[in-house]
């Protein structure tokens, strides 16, 4: 019933008003609310009230003129008025009590008002903080739910991140207005008009004076806000623009420096900026004007009471206690009516930017909710055929995509569709993947509209893979599994550790309106993936890794993991016996060329200077690390004890005066650059004076940072990598020498910064590989690189150990956008989660066009061998839009597109005889390569 | 003086590159990698894509063709010290056209594809020499290819 209740709830576009939309789904709460606001009342008039009579009878002494006389205390009658008779009945006759006991009862009894008083606003703040926040938690919710529904070609028109500033910022002050949307008129305007009865009822004419204020401020204040309200909006939308605006330039930031647009953006956002700040300015300056006017009028009230107060009360009309309850209701009075005042503005101004908002997320075509209802049954194979008939497609500007296309695609058919960009096979391939809609024709399976299944058929029996697909961060693994997560099937995901639900969750899950589904809960749908369960995932992602020929990249990966010793202390310990393994074959056989192993005893000539100093990792803090090394005092005293220090000095100087000779005049991102390894390209240009400097007054002449920075490039020289012949063997017996010296007197506080290498442990602050080789792999010699990954794997599948290291590369994460994967990479892993989801028909959307033609050759040849059944794995069909049309004589069907139009459709050979289109666009492309 | 000095000398002793400035040079030789190899190691294989060229600085290797992927392929040049292979594949940016075996311990200098495009971009000695290389090649090709031609006609009017 509850499901039906949302589902509804989610499809009705959103109220156009805030006020509307708050009453509709927190009726109950608000009206709750404003009864024990209600209920508050009476304790509020008596808090008033009591300061008049504890004044006036036991410290003036009304009633209290004899001696022995005494007061009724907590006396309770109830009495009609005189119009329904006039008859009174006791409940309470109280206490007798004397002056002095009853100034004391009186006095607590106030105290005790005070704290009820209080304990209400406490509740009543408290709930009402909890319903604007729960209120924005649904809309946040419901914004975000309509986003996943929208059409897609609506996200050609809206920018990421104004949406999310939308989302997450604009929505927020509405939390805090809605706790108060009916509350606050409600209990304000209850205070304001109890302190004003209390008035009058003291005093008429002092009444009048408030009222005439009230009135002041009630017309005036309005009047001058109207354009505080416009400035505000004005305020939301400039801002919303700039979040659009960095978002623009984050994302195309390789196009603002590859162009030497950077300043031309600067001028942009100054310009933004600045009518942001004028907007801002003159809000402040309205602003604070309205708060003292407002003063100034709350200040004159007091002012009135005082003369025409004072003036009545030394007539005689008014007493003195009176006099002092007016003053110190009207200290009350102000606020509630200021509050009021403010909450019509606020609530004019909530209105206008919910309803820019509102208007953002009402698109028309967005995807009735059922479409994407959870279900956690099997979605059965799809068996038949796709029929096309009339389709046309085109974008929003009315661009036509695809123009009369009709044709029937068995599920099952391995079809390839040829034709340059903007042919119309890609928009084909999308409309039946779901991301086009159609504008005219039929697009049907078995008969049913395919647009009208809901998304949990085309989304499980259906792949995709484009060529351009967005990687959010995951670890590889998550990134490949994520296609499978369609609904949460069992209890507890062993795979990741959650951080402690809240005990009511669910219960504020449900007063939200948000989903219920249970995020901790595992969501891969292991029998879709073809096995039974999360323990054989890694045999399953091996195998499709294999196929798209990632298996080398999630091992490399591992292979720069850096392992943490608690988590995977076996892991360690196996590594270190492969490490001894590595170590034993290198004495025999030429890998002892390739791998020059860390020995204490030895200089290093594939590492860095520093290395061979430091002789071990640093970590922990940057005192140690590469960039600030040469200002360690501790490394310093070492170097000077035998004039080491010098040698480095001229060492510096020399690579400083190479490197500008030979990098001054390239721009910065020049490739270059990439070779020049012990200095930047930003640091380069502070060479120049430097050296001047140091020519000039030598190494006991020149100032600290100059030598510091000078010593600086010498510890990032490599030897046999720069091949400048800088270390020669004496350098190398003094760096041998200063070596031990560093670490023997190491003072105590770097000890812990310090990972000495050590053959028999395990180093936690290098990597995976770095461990087993314990040494570097040799510069300068012949497929050194892929000697040394060939044994290393060798030993791993010997010791059992390369599922482990498997496991280990999958952890990785790839970045943002999967920016840390090449776009080579990030096409494989796109085909290979789609290939996971063993789907009834596989769309390929030029997919793997950044692979080289044997790559793609070989690649296309495996997928579509696995889709035969030839690999034993259940046969699926393929549509595969091919980036080169070269391959398309590998597949069964082929479909040619040419200006949006079906040319021709039929199998290759047959096309290839009648057609000389596309004989030549298939030829064409063999005389190419 | 450094192995790099040598290695520009070396540089320099190749056509292509004598009029290159020679910070350029030095340039080249610093970013290249010097890389050895044993005699039967290959330097790339036919398809494979280019990535980088080599100067041969001492040593001997073969260059062998095959006619189609898979076929037996055949020695067509032997290049000895001073030698620059590689260097079409990486300026017109296409696969590998031939293999390259060592047949004597080789040492080489490694030129990178980026950094070889770089300075052809930056220095019109250089494109002008790169372009004069290629049209003498095209030249030779088109020679060797008539002389085929003329040995094949010829070898059909004596079947005729």
């Amino acid at each position: 019933m509850a499901e039906s209740d949302t589902i509804h709830e989610a499809d009705r576009p959103l109220d156009k008003r805030l006020l509307r939309y708050v009453w509709r789904h927190t009726r109950r709460e608000q009206i709750w609310i404003l009864c024990v606001i209600l209920a508050s009342m009476p304790t509020y008039f008596m808090v008033l009230d009591l300061p008049v009579r504890i004044v006036n009878q036991p410290i003036q002494g009304v009633g209290f003129e004899q001696v022995g006389a005494t007061k009724q205390f907590l006396e309770f009658t109830l009495s009609l008025p005189d119009f329904l008779g006039g008859g009174s009945w006791e409940v309470f006759s109280g206490f007798a009590l004397e002056r002095w006991p009853y100034l004391i009862a009186l006095s607590c009894l106030f105290l005790s008002l005070v704290c009820i008083n209080g304990l209400f606003k406490f509740y009543i703040n408290t709930y009402k903080g909890r319903l604007g926040e729960r209120m924005l938690r649904r809309m946040r919710y419901q914004l975000v739910d309509r986003v996943l529904r929208f059409p897609i070609g609506h996200f050609k028109r809206v920018k990421g991140s104004e949406v999310a500033s939308m989302i997450k910022d604009e929505v927020e002050p509405f939390g805090e207005f809605i706790g108060d949307a009916f509350v606050q008129p409600v209990y304000l305007g209850g205070q304001a008009l109890v302190a004003f009865i209390f008035i009058m009822n003291q005093s008429f004419w002092l009444g009048l004076i408030a009222m005439a204020i009230i009135g002041v401020q009630a017309t005036l204040i309005p009047y001058l806000r109207r354009r505080v309200l416009v400035l505000g909006r004005m305020r939301q939308l400039t801002a919303r623009l700039l979040s659009g605006r960095i978002g623009e330039i984050v994302e195309g930031i390789s196009a603002v420096r590859v162009n030497d647009v950077s300043n031309y953006e600067r001028a942009e956002l100054s310009n933004r900026l600045g009518k942001i700040f004028f907007i801002r300015y003159e809000l402040y300056q309205r602003k604070f004007f309205i708060k003292f006017l407002n003063n100034l009028l709350a200040q004159l009230t007091p002012f009135l009471f005082y003369v025409i107060g004072g003036y009545f009360a030394i007539r005689g009309t008014l007493n003195v206690g009176q006099l002092l309850g007016v003053i110190n209701a009207y200290k009350d009075l102000p606020s509630p009516v200021n509050g009021l005042i403010m909450w019509d503005q606020k609530r004019l101004d909530i209105n206008i930017k919910y309803a820019q908002i509102v208007e953002q997320f009402n698109v028309l075509g967005i995807a009735e909710s059922w479409k994407q209802a959870p279900s956690d049954e099997p979605v059965a194979p799809l068996q038949g055929a796709i029929a096309v008939s009339n389709l046309n497609v085109t974008d929003d500007s009315g661009t036509s995509l695809v123009e009369d296309a009709d044709f029937t695609l068995p599920l099952d058919s391995i079809t390839a569709a040829i034709g340059p960009l903007g042919s119309g096979a890609g928009a084909m391939a999308n409309t039946l993947a779901g991301l086009n809609a159609p504008s005219s024709g039929r697009v049907t399976l078995n008969g049913n509209h395919l647009n009208d299944l809901p998304e949990s058929i085309r989304g499980r029996r259906f792949a995709y893979a484009g060529s351009e697909s967005y990687l959010p961060q995951a670890t590889f693994l998550d990134t490949l599994l994520y296609v499978n997560k369609h609904a949460p099937l069992r209890a507890e995901d062993t795979t990741r550790k959650h951080e402690e639900l809240h005990p009511r969750s669910t219960g504020e899950a449900k007063a939200s309106g948000n989903t219920l589904l249970d995020f901790t809960a595992d969501w891969v749908d292991y029998e879709a993936m073809g096995i039974n369960g999360p323990e054989e995932v890694y045999v399953k992602v091996r195998e499709i890794l294999e196929l798209v020929e990632m298996d080398d990249t999630i091992y490399d990966l591992a292979m720069r993991q850096m392992l943490d010793l608690e988590a995977d202390g076996d892991l360690c310990n196996s590594i270190l016996s492969v490490r001894r393994a590595l170590r034993e074959r290198t004495g025999d056989t030429n890998l002892g060329k390739i791998i020059e192993v860390w020995d204490w005893e030895k200089y290093n000539e594939h590492a860095t200077v520093a290395e061979n100093l430091l002789f071990g990792t640093s970590y922990g803090s940057d005192e140690l690390s590469d960039d600030n090394l040469a200002q360690n005092r501790h490394l310093q005293g070492v170097l000077a004890a035998d004039g080491l220090d010098r040698v480095l000095f001229e060492m510096g100087m020399e690579l400083a005066e190479t490197a500008l000779e030979l990098f001054a005049d390239l721009s910065p991102d020049n490739p270059f650059f990439d070779q020049l390894n012990f200095m930047t390209p930003e640091q380069l240009e502070a060479y120049p004076p430097i050296l001047t400097r140091a020519r000039e007054s030598g190494f006991d002449g020149v100032d600290e940072n100059d030598r510091h920075m000078l010593l600086q490039l010498p510890l990032g020289y490599i030897e046999r990598r720069n091949r400048l012949k800088l270390v020669d063997e004496d350098i190398q017996s003094q760096i041998l020498a200063a070596r031990v010296r560093f670490h023997e007197s190491l003072p105590a506080d770097m000890k812990d910064r310090i990972s000495v290498y050590d053959t028999e442990t395990y180093n936690p602050y290098n990597s995976v590989q770095d461990n087993i080789l314990f040494g570097r792999i040799a510069h300068g010699q012949a497929s050194a690189v892929d000697q040394v990954r060939a044994t290393i794997r060798e030993l791993l599948l010997e010791q059992g150990l390369e599922d482990d290291i498997f496991r280990v590369g999958l952890q990785f994460d790839i970045g943002t956008g999967g920016k840390r994967l090449s776009e080579n990479q990030r096409q494989r892993i796109i085909l290979a989660r789609a290939l996971l989801k063993r789907s009834d028909l596989l769309i390929v959307n030029r997919g793997l066009n950044a692979l080289d033609n044997r790559s793609q050759e070989r690649l296309i040849e495996k997928i579509i061998e696995r889709a035969r059944g030839a690999t034993g794995e259940k046969p699926f069909g393929i549509l595969w839009v091919l980036a080169n049309p070269q391959f398309a004589s590998k597949f069964d069907q082929v479909m040619r597109f040419e200006r949006q139009n079906l040319a021709e459709i039929g199998p290759p050979d047959e096309l290839a005889e009648i057609s000389p289109a596309y004989a030549s666009l298939v030829g064409l492309m063999e005389r190419v390569a | 003086m450094s192995k790099l000095k040598d290695e520009v000398d070396l540089l320099r002793s190749i056509p292509m590159f004598v009029n290159m400035p020679a910070n350029k040079l030095k340039l080249l030789a610093f970013a290249s990698d010097h890389v050895s190899y044993d005699a039967g190691e290959v330097l790339f294989e036919q398809g494979d894509d280019s990535d980088a060229a080599y100067v041969l600085i001492s040593g001997f290797a073969d260059v062998l063709v095959a006619s189609e992927p898979g076929a037996q392929s055949n020695k067509v040049a032997e290049l000895g010290p001073n030698s620059f292979v590689g260097d079409m594949g990486i300026l017109c940016d296409i696969p590998r056209t031939a293999t390259v075996i060592a047949t004597k311990p080789l040492e080489t200098l490694c030129i990178r594809k980026e950094h070889m495009l770089d300075m052809v971009k930056d220095s019109p000695a250089l494109a002008l020499a790169v372009l004069q290389e290629l049209v003498q090649r095209l030249a030779k090709t088109t020679q060797d290819l008539s002389e085929a031609r003329q040995e094949i006609s010829e070898l059909k009017g004596d079947r005729s």
